[in-house]
């Protein structure tokens, strides 16, 4: 009896180890995606992080999207018939919404039946954004802008319940599609908080039938919709039959076609009939499932670039399995912060200059990007108005000498009577290794680092209550608009803002402030160029790199292009299901 | 009689230790590791906001009553909801136990039961060369980093062999096995080397004892001797090293849980711990140290009930 339970057992385990599959399709388009992140859930309003607002963007839409395809970036209407009409003082936009857009079915909804998205679904988001029992980290997108908005915020913010039936001044619902925004002052990034996770629309129906737990049940009016989230490691996402109709862009940016990116121009949309999406916190396993064929795209992991790209080539073994690779130029800049809080730092350009000076980028870039990101000069990245291509700053290439003849100008020759700077980062291997090399090339010109290696939440709190003397820090573009980086220079935006370097330039904020209420064109263009300029050459940060990587993707996989805010595009993504057939046995 | 009077009792010092485990974690989250509230509200977070965040929280009100509150989840085992996933902290571990739990039962019961048996076959042949080939072994195995089985054997088994997947979990008996048997595996091999080398050394601390003379005088046959006599001897400090280990396994293994995509608790504390989800970490610490109390109540009642000449007081 024990033996043949003994081989009952084996039986089993081997039947269930050596199924492990080697491909063939079922004639369903799935497409295979891997995130390294825990998804925290599908609240709109909770998607500060950019795994989540992925995976929130498959089930809920906003009024506009960026363009698939053209490049600068471009907002198109997605959930509104057309682009807002904005008044010629630049206050009031005016959206009209699409008819027949319907939500996912749902048990919320009487009948289960999902029912039509109207102009009042709009204006119940945008509250529940604002709603200071919720506390959304995307509050910031609508903070001080629209008229009455702060005061209701305000009223509510020590009340037992928010009335949201309360009229907002600023947020007026003109008829069942229309809905009109009215600004306290001209702001024209406003448009761009439409196209982000933050400001996605939901039904009130959801949110009151699930209470707390709306978090893990989403019911949007996105392409795809899924169940209950229950924190697993697997997403699974089905096409929304009911989904209206939406075409694939006629028009891209220049290569596009050549790249075969309009093959599929005026098709239908969403192609494929199931997204899974798996969370995988490692590189490795990530790494092993795409070689696989188990997941159709992703970005080269840092130790595996080697592999993958042999002197900036694409690996011949990978391109015979019918691997190809795009670049991702990513619209971010990693820097190294001073606070200019304290003494050292404050109004002490030279010292600041020998500092950056010392700062080897070459060096730092081959080391730590795979020798393919692009310097940075100052704080705008490429590929958004503001950025100058070609410029070189005063004190952002390495020059030993003269980063020595500044700090002795500065008054430390050598280093010598410099106190101990202390530099915080977040201790992780790369983390460990990025300081060491700083310290290393600090030290070339006489400056002692004490480095400080802390957990990402400890980081925060140095940096937001000021303690941190100079750290390492990243920041990537929420929006395509220069405002978005050169707000980190602020004055106003000190410490726990956006400004963690608590840098105060009256000259830099009054250029700012001019530049940002301009409406897109030439002119804030010119503003945005001089403001490169400036805060490349007053160094209020050492800055690093923008980021530049790949993404490999599999033979079969089609349509895909690089965009920074790609939230919800996996509608435009397909699945050529005869190449997989073919090409992923070979894997 | 005896032994419920002394579970009784050790469980009434779970009180003392309650308050003082509270009033650690208490110190830890509330003074040394300071406001959650700029993590918890991102990169753009304005002052009036984090103001806003702390009062929601009751982190604005007096360390007294912050304190208390920690008390109260200590012995009410509500821990409310997650800051960062709003789901029940309580249906979190539930549910993340399991995942966990498959893993590492399967294995740890696995790598215990060959262990012992590994431990008596060499304690049999102390001296001889299968002995030191053992023992080499086991250093070997300890000596080289858990990553490194990790890496090597999800990419040679996995990817190479493919005899199993690379990561993932499916829930349920036996599609779990797929995925579960590979770090099952990794986990036996990290494990052997340590417990074989503490049993052995625990069965050889018996085997040289005079009641095994004895046995030996009195014609008993060796294996008789090893499984009747010796490892019924050696049980009290075996039962200590298995036993104060099982409340870890209900924590799950992190690093074979994140490489291998299982959804168990130990990826559930990694994440709690970068998003400053303070009710979480406070969860899993109160927890921790009362499942250690309790473990620990267990094995001393297990010595008395493995060993007769054990009273317990």
């Amino acid at each position: 009896m024990r033996c043949f339970l003994w081989g009952i057992l084996l039986t089993s385990l081997l039947a269930t180890v050596s199924c492990t599959k080697k491909g063939g399709s079922t004639g369903e388009k799935v497409l295979q995606l891997g995130t390294p992140a825990k998804v925290k859930g599908f609240d709109p309003i909770e998607a500060s992080d950019l795994y989540s607002g992925n995976e929130v963007a498959r089930v809920y839409e906003g009024l506009l999207q960026f363009h698939y395809l053209k490049r600068p970036y471009e907002l198109v209407p997605n959930l509104a018939a057309e682009m807002p009409k904005v008044s010629n003082e630049g206050l009031t936009y005016t959206f009209k919404l699409k008819k027949g857009v319907l939500f996912h079915d749902n048990q919320c909804f009487p009948g289960t039946k999902g029912r039509e998205m109207v102009a009042k679904d709009v204006e119940y988001s945008l509250k529940r954004l604002a709603d200071p029992k919720l506390q959304s980290k995307g509050w910031w997108l609508l903070d001080g802008k629209i008229k009455g908005l702060n005061e209701w915020r305000e009223k509510y913010s020590d009340a037992e319940k928010v009335n949201y039936e309360e009229e907002i001044p600023g947020m007026q619902v003109l008829d069942t599609y229309v809905i009109q925004f009215t600004l306290v002052k001209p702001f024209p990034q406003f448009l761009y908080a439409f196209a982000m996770p933050f400001t996605y629309v939901v039904p009130r129906e959801a949110v009151e039938f699930y209470g707390d737990s709306f978090l893990n049940n989403p019911v949007g009016t996105g392409p795809f919709m899924t169940g209950q989230y229950t924190q697993a490691n697997t997403i699974i996402y089905k096409k929304f039959h009911k989904y209206r109709d939406e075409y694939y862009p006629s028009e891209g940016a220049e290569g596009d076609e050549a790249a075969g990116l309009l093959k599929s121009a005026g098709k239908k949309i969403p192609f494929v009939d199931k997204i899974k999406v798996t969370i995988m916190p490692e590189s490795q396993p990530m790494w092993l499932n795409f070689l696989k064929g188990n997941i159709d795209a992703m970005a080269i992991p840092k130790d595996n670039f080697n592999q993958a790209m042999v002197g900036g080539v694409l690996n011949e073994d990978f391109k015979k399995k019918g691997i190809t690779e795009v670049k991702k130029v990513g619209l971010d800049v990693t820097f190294i912060a001073f606070n200019h809080e304290n003494k050292l730092f404050k109004n002490n350009l030279k010292l600041r200059a020998a500092m950056s000076l010392a700062f080897d980028r070459e060096f730092m870039n081959k080391n730590f990007y795979n020798g393919i990101s692009i310097p940075a000069q100052s704080i705008i990245p490429p590929n958004i108005a503001g950025y100058i291509d070609g410029y070189v700053g005063p004190f952002q290439n390495f020059d030993l000498e003269k980063a020595k003849k500044l700090l002795a100008e500065a008054g430390y020759p050598e280093g010598k009577k410099l106190p101990e700077i202390t530099y915080h980062f977040k201790y992780d291997t790369t983390g460990r290794q990025n300081a060491e090399a700083i310290k290393q090339m600090m030290g070339n010109i006489g400056i002692n680092l004490k480095l400080i290696g802390v957990t990402w939440p400890e980081l925060v709190k140095v940096v937001n209550t000021k303690q941190a003397m100079m750290y390492g820090m990243a920041w990537g573009a929420d929006y395509p608009d220069a405002e978005n980086f050169l707000q980190l220079l602020y004055s106003p935006n000190a410490a726990p803002g956006s400004n963690g370097s608590n840098y105060n330039d009256p000259e830099f904020d009054k250029k700012y402030e001019e530049a940002v209420v301009l409406p897109d064109g030439p002119e804030r263009t010119k503003k945005y160029e001089e403001l490169y300029k400036y805060a490349a050459e007053k160094v209020p940060l050492i800055y690093g790199f923008h980021r530049v990587n790949y993404v490999l993707e599999h033979g079969w996989f089609r349509n895909y292009k690089f965009i920074e805010f790609d939230h919800g595009v996996a509608k435009y993504w397909d699945i050529d299901l005869e190449a997989k057939d073919k090409l992923k046995p070979n894997l | 009689m005896q032994i419920l009077q002394y579970t009784l009792r050790r469980l009434l010092y779970l009180l003392p230790v309650i308050f003082g485990v509270s009033f650690v974690i208490f110190i830890l989250f509330n003074v040394v590791l300071g406001d959650p509230t700029p993590i918890l509200l991102g990169k753009n977070a304005t002052l009036k906001q984090i103001e806003e965040l702390r009062h929601q929280l009751g982190l604005d009100r007096s360390w007294l009553m912050q304190y208390l509150d920690v008390v109260k989840s200590a012995f009410t085992f509500d821990f409310g909801i997650s800051w960062s996933t709003k789901q029940k902290i309580s249906d979190i571990i539930i549910s993340r136990a399991y995942p966990s739990l498959t893993l590492t039962l399967p294995a740890f019961v696995i790598s215990t039961t060959f262990s012992i048996l590994i431990s008596l076959f060499v304690a049999y042949y102390r001296g001889r060369g299968i002995d030191t080939f053992v023992r080499v072994l086991c250093i070997a195995l300890m000596s080289i980093s858990s990553l490194v089985y990790i890496l090597f054997f999800q990419w040679f088994f996995a990817f190479h062999l493919e005899w199993f997947e690379i990561s993932g979990y499916e829930p349920g008996f036996p599609d779990f096995l797929a995925y579960t048997t590979l770090p099952g595996i990794i986990w036996i091999v990290l494990s052997i080397g340590p417990d074989v080398r503490f049993f052995r050394t625990v069965m050889l601390d018996e085997i040289y004892q005079d009641y095994v003379r004895t046995a030996r005088a009195k014609g008993l046959r060796e294996v008789t001797i090893l499984l009747k006599h010796v490892l019924r001897n050696a049980l009290v400090p075996i039962i200590t090293y298995v036993v104060i280990q099982i409340p870890f396994l209900i924590l799950g293994a992190l690093l074979l849980e994140s490489f291998f995509g299982i959804p168990g608790l130990g990826g559930v504390i990694l994440e709690a711990i970068n998003s400053s989800d303070f009710p979480v970490i406070k969860a899993f610490a109160i927890l921790t140290s009362i499942v250690y109390i309790v473990f620990n109540l267990i094995t001393d009642v297990l010595y008395a009930v493995v060993d007769p000449r054990i009273k317990l007081h």
